[in-house]
């Protein structure tokens, strides 16, 4: 284990390590834009400039530890080039924050106010390039923002694997561009740049221009689009800035979904898919319990659905791969014993999903498969001739292969006609509104926290299952 | 003569580059000697202790380069002739591929035999036609002759060549840039560590020498290091090709034997300036190197040594002589112009630094100048210097300081009065 010294501080290192990681790691921050944890080393940034005795200024991401180095983050020169290396950097960036989504959460900007300060010691007109470049359908590129720090095309180059962005041209009138017969479009990850970016060049067209980022608040949430389960960030307005007036509904929705890094699962990346959330969580809901199409208040439900159960002798239900590990445990506690149960898949592949691959996406498109099969049989007929009940928990039931003469419970979130056909039809919550866990098909469970309230007339799948075991009131 | 001649010491005929012809002069003897005498070490001692030195500008010696590789470590190693030949005012590599193909095709199997590399290549620059030419030929000669494929001479080595063309850019002839050109990348320099003798082209170890540094190895190997140290100067050893351009009655490419008197040189191998005209300055080695004034190098010789004393280099022997009369702005418009225009684009410093001090250059020729405008250049080259991942920052901060030094009072004359004192002349004033 070297022993480097960093502001006269005696640190430990491993051979491996670059000093900028010692560094970081040791809580001596080092500005960088380039460098990322999970790409490799480009080096051409030239923010993270760090003095070594008897060596002069170097870039620390690129610098090996060496025993007994002495290494100063903020020595004088170290500030004076850090100054000018934000001199250059801003040299052709139009500093256009006012109208950037970046601002508020943007390096350039941070480090603007950290280590430069000062206005731009160039009068001259400054090299223009193309704006709202179309990367995909996706993606907008804003070249003059681009600081090029090539993070975006070492993702496609060392993660994603597309290929699909490359540089054109050389100089100050380089530009990021999509690489011929590689489109961006079929990158499965392609969002994960707009993350990376250290500056508003890549821009996501679904959050453009929609909201500051300051007006919003991340909640940690866990992805349901396949059993990866990766951890994410739901972007939601905070309360305190909730609209009232304009379209209230923009208060409750789902601005924009970002990783929240998980070493044990997707590490800092997630799929395209994982940022569409919103085309999942925020489709027409169904909130008004009704018998047999006929609304009703929610304890009228309630209480025929209980009277159908306790009517019943061969009794089924399927069980939703959607619900939590609470709510599986719940149904398994409270009504494991008057059903016979079958898990349920509830979501298949899209028409031109990605299937699998061997960076994040999984082949079953459901968030809590394997905690639904530990609980409950997966495989094997779920009725047969005699059965009089079934209970549809979720989506993705084929009703047509229901028995006619069965009598129908059924759970969901989303309007579908299948609502109005149901006996009994109970209108519940969807990971949004509650928290819970899942867990994903290595077994790690991960948590999920509630952004929004959910509406009067709906219920947690957790607290129906608790009702519906209690006995029922009266005669059918 | 400006002294001996090791590369150079034949007349120059329509059939001279010829493999028949270089024979007869000799040629590829001492590549029988190394296979048949000598083991690949000592081609690395021998070299080592010529004290041979890059021509392509950093002057660093050849044999520290070659020997951190190790011979038997089991990967593949490679050698890269860099005949690149971009930087402004340097064309002495072209004399030799055009002229002298063979030579650096025996330097190069004797140094692969030494550095234990199968496969070596040749990049060279896109724009050279004919020099190309002459190289393929020369390789189509050498391998019909047995020089190149397998067992070298009857030897138990074997090694092939590829001559890989480049695309135009100044960036490529950076060994690093050169590599990634090569691997088919675009041609961004790399940051060390890794040293391209450790990771280099494909990842593995990777000698990269300028044309006429390699072409050196013959003459040493043949004749030995000590015959080698004979010539020049003790810290300068050997001869250097200089190509010449700019203010003089005879340019070209001159082979000089290191130590030779500079004024003597000009006068009388280049023939003076033209016109009879006085001396303003001499751009000694390519326009990365600082210029020296005519009483600046009044009493220096052309060595190392004498260079590095006078704060400039010999750099890659790119000689550009300016006659009294030349407008230094202007001149420093058109260097900033292509440092601009080369600047690959990969590291912040370089990328703006280059465009900022061009615009700025642009300004003031224009008329638009500002007082502020000279310390903004010296600002701009100072913190381009050492920041960059390759040289090319730090040589615009330098040539464009290199001018500034020691012609401030024409720049703050063109910024005052909006114009240039010598009209923006950059040729050579023949009426005097």
């Amino acid at each position: 284990m070297p022993e480097i010294f960093i502001n006269g501080q005696s640190v430990q290192a491993s051979e491996d390590q670059t000093v900028l990681q010692v560094a970081l790691e040791n809580g001596f921050f080092v500005p960088y834009f380039c460098w990322h944890p999970q790409l490799s080393v480009a080096g051409n940034c030239r923010m993270c400039l760090v003095e070594v005795e008897g060596r002069g200024l170097d870039i620390a991401c690129n610098m090996p530890v060496n025993t007994g180095m002495k290494v100063f983050t903020d020595s004088e020169d170290v500030k004076a080039h850090r100054k000018a290396i934000l001199q250059f950097i801003t040299l052709n960036h139009p500093v256009d924050c006012g109208i950037c989504d970046k601002a508020g959460e943007c390096t350039l900007q941070d480090y603007h106010y950290a280590y430069n300060g000062d206005a731009s010691l160039s009068r001259d007109a400054k090299v223009t390039s193309t704006k709202f470049y179309n990367l995909s359908n996706r993606i907008l590129l804003d070249n003059e923002r681009c600081i090029l720090c090539l993070r975006c095309t070492r993702f496609t180059h060392e993660v994603s694997k597309s290929m699909a962005l490359g540089v054109e041209r050389r100089g100050d009138v380089s530009n990021i561009r999509p690489v011929e017969d590689r489109p961006l479009a079929e990158d499965p990850y392609s969002d994960n740049i707009i993350d990376l970016c250290p500056v508003g060049a890549l821009l996501s067209r679904q959050f453009l221009h929609k909201s500051r980022v300051w007006y919003l608040q991340p909640t940690p949430s866990v992805c349901p689009g396949c059993e990866r389960g990766c951890t994410i960030q739901v972007w939601h307005r905070k309360p305190e800035w909730y609209l009232q007036s304009l379209d209230q509904r923009q208060n409750t929705s789902i601005a924009r979904v970002t990783p929240l890094e998980n070493p044990a699962v997707n590490g800092p990346w997630i799929c395209n898919k994982g940022r569409d959330l919103a085309r999942i969580f925020e489709r027409t809901r169904a909130e008004q319990p009704m018998l047999k199409g006929r609304p009703v208040p929610v304890a009228e439900a309630l209480d025929a659905a209980r009277r159908l159960i306790g009517a019943s002798r061969h009794p089924v239900a399927l069980v939703s791969n959607w619900g939590s590990n609470e709510e599986l445990e719940a149904f398994k506690r409270h009504l494991g014993e008057v059903f016979h149960s079958r898990v349920k898949r509830d979501w298949l592949p899209e028409e031109g999903e990605r299937v699998e691959d061997d960076l994040l996406i999984r082949p079953d498109k459901n968030p809590n498969s394997a905690k639904a099969r530990e609980l409950f049989d997966e495989g094997g007929p779920a009725w047969h001739d005699g059965t009089d009940l079934v209970l549809v928990w979720g989506e993705g039931c084929d009703f047509a292969r229901i028995p006619p003469k069965a009598r129908l419970i059924f759970l969901n979130s989303y309007l579908a006609p299948e609502n109005g056909h149901a006996d009994v039809f109970l209108p519940i919550s969807i990971q949004t509104e509650r928290a819970g866990h899942y867990t994903n098909f290595q077994g790690v469970v991960s948590r999920f926290e509630a952004c929004f309230p959910k509406a009067g007339s709906v219920l947690d799948a957790e607290a129906v299952f608790k009702s519906l075991a209690t006995p029922a009131r009266g005669h059918p | 003569m400006p002294g001996r001649q090791l590369i150079m010491g034949f007349p120059v005929t329509a059939t001279s580059h010829s493999l028949a012809e270089y024979r007869a002069r000799g040629g590829y003897a001492a590549l029988d000697k190394a296979l048949r005498q000598m083991q690949p070490a000592d081609i690395v001692k021998e070299v080592t202790a010529s004290g041979l030195q890059g021509r392509g500008g950093a002057a660093f010696p050849v044999g520290r380069k070659w020997q951190v590789i190790v011979h038997d470590d089991g990967q593949p190693h490679y050698l890269i002739a860099n005949a690149d030949e971009g930087e402004p005012g340097t064309f002495k590599d072209r004399w030799i591929l055009e002229n002298n193909p063979h030579v650096l095709l025996e330097s190069m199997l004797i140094s692969s035999y030494a550095l234990n590399v199968r496969n070596c290549f040749v990049y060279i620059r896109g724009e050279f036609d004919l020099p190309y030419r002459r190289l393929a030929g020369a390789v189509e000669e050498a391998y019909a002759a047995g020089f190149f494929g397998q067992h070298v001479l009857g030897s138990q080595f074997s090694c092939d060549i590829v001559v890989y063309r480049g695309a135009g850019a100044y960036v490529a002839g950076e060994a690093s840039g050169l590599i990634a050109s090569l691997e088919g990348k675009k041609s961004y320099p790399r940051n060390r560590p890794p040293r391209l003798t450790v990771r280099g082209l494909y990842q593995r170890p990777t000698v990269v020498n300028n044309v006429e540094s390699l072409s050196n190895v013959a003459w040493i190997i043949g004749n030995g290091a000590a015959a080698f140290k004979a010539v020049g100067t003790p810290k300068s050893p050997g001869t250097r090709l200089f190509s010449v351009s700019g203010h003089v009655n005879r340019p070209g490419v001159f082979e000089v034997e290191l130590g030779y008197p500079w004024m003597k040189f000009l006068e009388e191998d280049c023939g003076g300036i033209q016109g009879g005209g006085a001396l303003k300055c001499v751009v000694p080695g390519g326009v990365s190197s600082k210029v020296l004034t005519g009483a600046d190098i009044a009493n220096l010789r052309l060595a190392h040594e004498d260079l590095w004393d006078a704060g400039s280099t010999l750099g890659s022997g790119g000689m550009i002589v300016i006659a009294e009369g030349t407008c230094m702005v202007s001149l420093l418009q058109v260097i900033l112009r292509f440092y601009h225009h080369e600047s690959c684009g990969q590291c912040t410093p370089c990328r703006h630094g280059t465009g900022w001090m061009h615009r700025i250059i642009d300004r003031i020729v224009a008329g638009e100048g500002r007082p502020e405008d000279i310390e903004r250049l010296y600002y701009i080259s100072k913190f381009n210097d050492g920041t960059t991942i390759c040289g090319l920052g730090d040589a615009a901060g330098y040539a464009c300081t290199g001018i500034l030094d020691k012609y401030r009072d024409e720049f703050e004359y063109y910024i005052e009065h909006k114009r240039s004192r010598h009209d923006g002349n950059l040729e050579c004033l023949r009426s005097s």
